[in-house]
Order: C-alpha cells, then structure tokens, then sequence
C-alpha cells in the first residue's frame, strides 16, 4: 500500500520541511500580534481597545481559508514579491501565506493573553508599582511570566491547532504537506495512501509539540508551584 | 527641608458616588508613628493607598518632601514610590521568584545598586528579619508570617523613608501575628517612619506615636495614643475600641 513511498518520499519530507517553516513564522507572527493586540485591547484609550476588538472579531468570525486568500491576492495586488523558489513552492505564495497564519493565530493568541493576564491578582502589580517600578517593568517582569505560566497549556493548543490549520496554505499553492499528498494522490489515482501519510505526519508534528509545551510548563513553573510538607 | 516628610491637606475621594474619604488632614514627622484604627469600611486603606497613589483620581493635596505627590509626572511618581515602601495585607511577594530574587528585583531593575550590593543588602535584611536560610525558597513554601516579612525585608531593600502598612497582620494565622510585629516593632524602635493601619490595639498602643481614629470617611478622633486609649471622651472611639477591645 505504502510502496509509493519508495518513489515519493522526497516529496513529502519537502512538504514536512514547508509546514514546519510556514508554522513556524505562523506561530512567531502570531506571538508578536497577540502580545502587540493584548496591550491594545488593554489600554485606557477607547480607541485602541476598538480596534483590538474589531480585530479579533473579524479573525474569529470569518474562515481561515478566505483570510488566506484574500491576504495572498491582497498582498499580490500591492507588492511584487519575487517568485524565487523555496522548497517547491514561490516566496510569493509563501510570505503572503505565513503572514496569514499569524495574523489569523494573534486574535486567539491575544485572547489567550489577556485571560493570563486576567488570572494574575491586582496586588503583584500593586506590589511592583509601589516599589517604584514602571508600568512596563512590571507588566514584563513580573505579571508577564507569571500569565504566561498560567496559558502555556492553552498556548500550546493554539499553537498545534496553527501547525494543522496550515493546511489551508495549500489552497494558495504553497506545496506543504497536504498539497503534496494531494498531488501524489492524483499521480496514483487513489488518494487514501498519500492522505494516511499525511495525518501521520501531522500528527508526529503536533504530538513533538506538545511534548515542548510540557517541557516548557515544567522549566517555567513547577519550581514554584510545587509546595512542600 | 521641612519639618513634616508627608502633608495630608483636605484629602477626599469618591468612588462614583461613594464618599469614602471626606476631608482628611494630618502630618507626618521623621520617625514619627502613625497608627490608623477604624472599623472596616472606614477608609483606612484608601487613605493610605492614596499616598502612594495607588489610588488616584482625589481632591486634596498630598506632599511627600515638599513635593505635591497628587501632581506628581509618572517618573516623578516612581522616585516618590521608591522611597515609600508599602506594605500589604495579602504579602503580594512575587510567586515566581525565589525570596532573594523578590527583594534583589526592583533594586536592580531600577538600577539603584548593581547585582552584588542587592543580594548583599537582601542577606542583610533577611537576616534582619530573621530568614536568612530561606533566601533560595519560593514564597509558595513559606509561611503567611514569613511572607509577610520578607515582603517588609523587600520593601526596605529600596531603602525607604516611609513605610505604609495596610493591615499586615490581618491575613495571619494567630500564631505568626507576632513574629511580623515583632519586626515592625524593631523597625520602629530604629527610627523608620511608618503608617501603620491595623486592628492590633495593643501593637498601636505601645508603637504609636500618633494614633487617628478614622470613621465614614473623616478622622473621627486623633492624639497620642495615651490620649486615645486612655483619655478621649469621643464617643464613637470609646464605642469602637470597647467593641475591639473586647474580642482580643
């Protein structure tokens, strides 16, 4: 079933290697926006906070896929991005598509955020401002680890989420791991081979995932969270 | 140089339509004590968290070293809250960092000793406060008591002038009461300038160099505390500290 693979499998490690980047950028765009967004939905001007809002509801509240397509057209319309080749597939598909991913992870990421920051008590920002701190030092040094701590396990669900959700890049033509089993699968003329390959892929890439945010959970918390007696 | 370190003039402050301060007044000498009693709802903790204005938004003035705090720029509000630590009820110590790292964090952030004078000056107050074997803990392991003084150890690491206590005893066991006071009581005795709003009618008795009774907002009653416990004719004092005298 699986002899396929003898011939293709240069294919899919190319198309592993794409998922893995345009994630990758995906989840690092999506850090920044959500960090950007959070302090907007949490500013004392009204109009920030709208924007925040406004944001987040039209990401939320519309497809991924139709995002995807009308940044890639969008951004195709505006800028002449080169068609150098990457791995398989144009940086012209591939910039515009992991920008999409981002920007579409940092309205849940700025949710997931603002609920860690929700969950730290008023007296730790009490506490650092009345030791002269500034707002900033104290959002960054001492309520921003502590919320961090308390969302990573959500965190880590957004960010396996992203890793499978790129699969819609493949309807702008970026060549990541569904397209190319997609493809393979037109080749044979029997698409349930290269389709198994590929959910097994994506699961070995969502399960290291998880596997990074415990290790993450343990490295930035368990110290202090642990009580003895 | 004035003779007063803070100036409480005509302070009010609402809270949409609750009046919780209503005109205070009052003084604070260098190394004076001042003990706020009251019953609870009284404005107490308002007043004092409006000296450092982690209450904001109120009519009055409060000037700190002849500067007016309730004017005072954003940077000018933080040189102002270094040198007027506070105390609180529920500690507030950094969960996710160690008893040194609590105390070293502001110094170093706010660059006003390098990493070695601040893990030096910390050893300095832990042991002043009798924890020094607990320096590399996590504040999760210790104690309300102990919290409660490292928290004190971590306010003074700023060096302050003052120090403002917001009922730091009302979060304790019974049994871890007396270390804290017992170390406030030590402060005091060296000379540090504190405010002090608590319930401990016995603590304010023997500390206080001034004690204010507050009541719905206004300062009901004020004097030494000789005068307070012991001579007052007030009415509403003598009820409230029958009441509190009563259940300690």
């Amino acid at each position: 079933m699986f002899a396929f693979l003898h011939h293709y499998y240069p294919v899919f490690v190319q198309g592993t290697a794409q998922t893995i980047l345009i994630s990758f950028i995906g989840i690092l765009i999506g850090i920044g926006l959500g960090l950007c967004f959070v302090s907007l939905r949490r500013s004392k001007y009204r109009l920030f906070q709208y924007i925040a809002r406004l944001y987040i509801a039209i990401v939320r509240g519309t497809p991924s896929m139709i995002q995807v397509m009308l940044i890639y057209y969008g951004l195709s319309k505006m800028i002449d991005i080169p068609q150098i080749q990457f791995l398989g597939s144009g940086l012209d598909r591939l910039i515009p598509g992991s920008i999409a991913l981002g920007i579409n992870s940092g309205a849940y990421t700025a949710e997931i955020f603002r609920s860690g920051l929700i969950s730290i008590p008023r007296g730790q920002t009490e506490a650092g401002l009345s030791l002269g701190l500034s707002n900033r030092t104290t959002l960054y040094g001492i309520v921003m680890p502590q919320a961090v701590r308390n969302v990573l396990p959500a965190l880590g669900n957004e960010f396996i989420t992203l890793i499978k959700e790129s699969s819609v890049l493949f309807y702008i033509g970026v060549q990541e791991v569904t397209a190319q089993a997609l493809g393979v699968g037109g080749t044979l003329y029997n698409f349930i081979p290269p389709l198994l390959v590929a959910a097994v892929i994506y699961f070995v890439l969502t399960q290291l995932m998880s596997l990074l945010v415990s290790l993450m959970e343990k490295r930035l918390g368990n110290a202090y969270l642990k009580v003895p007696e | 140089m004035t003779k007063h370190i803070i100036e409480v003039q005509h302070l009010k402050k609402h809270f949409g339509k609750n009046e919780v301060l209503k005109d205070i007044s009052f003084t604070v000498k260098p190394s004076e004590k001042v003990v706020i009693i009251g019953p609870s709802g009284s404005g107490k903790s308002t007043l004092l968290r409006c000296l450092n204005r982690l209450e904001d938004d109120y009519d009055g003035r409060v000037i700190f070293y002849d500067q007016n705090i309730c004017q005072a720029k954003t940077t000018d509000l933080r040189l102002i809250r270094q040198r007027m630590g506070m105390v609180f009820q529920q500690f507030n110590l950094f969960p996710n960092k160690t008893v040194l790292e609590n105390i070293t964090f502001a110094p170093i952030k706010l660059k006003v000793m390098t990493a070695d004078q601040a893990t030096q000056k910390a050893h300095e107050l832990l042991k002043q406060v009798g924890l020094d074997d607990k320096a590399a803990a996590y504040p999760q392991s210790l104690s309300g008591g102990q919290q409660q003084r490292v928290a004190i150890a971590r306010s003074l690491a700023m060096n302050p002038k003052v120090l403002l206590f917001d009922e730091p005893t009302s979060a304790l066991d019974p049994e871890m009461v007396g270390d804290v006071l017992g170390v406030m009581q030590r402060l005091a005795t060296n000379g540090m300038t504190m405010i002090i709003v608590t319930h401990e009618m016995m603590f304010a008795k023997k500390v206080a160099d001034k004690v204010l009774f507050m009541d719905k907002g206004v300062v009901a009653d004020e004097g030494t505390a000789d005068y307070i416990f012991n001579q007052t004719s007030n009415p509403r004092t003598k009820e409230f500290l029958s009441k509190v005298m009563l259940s300690s």
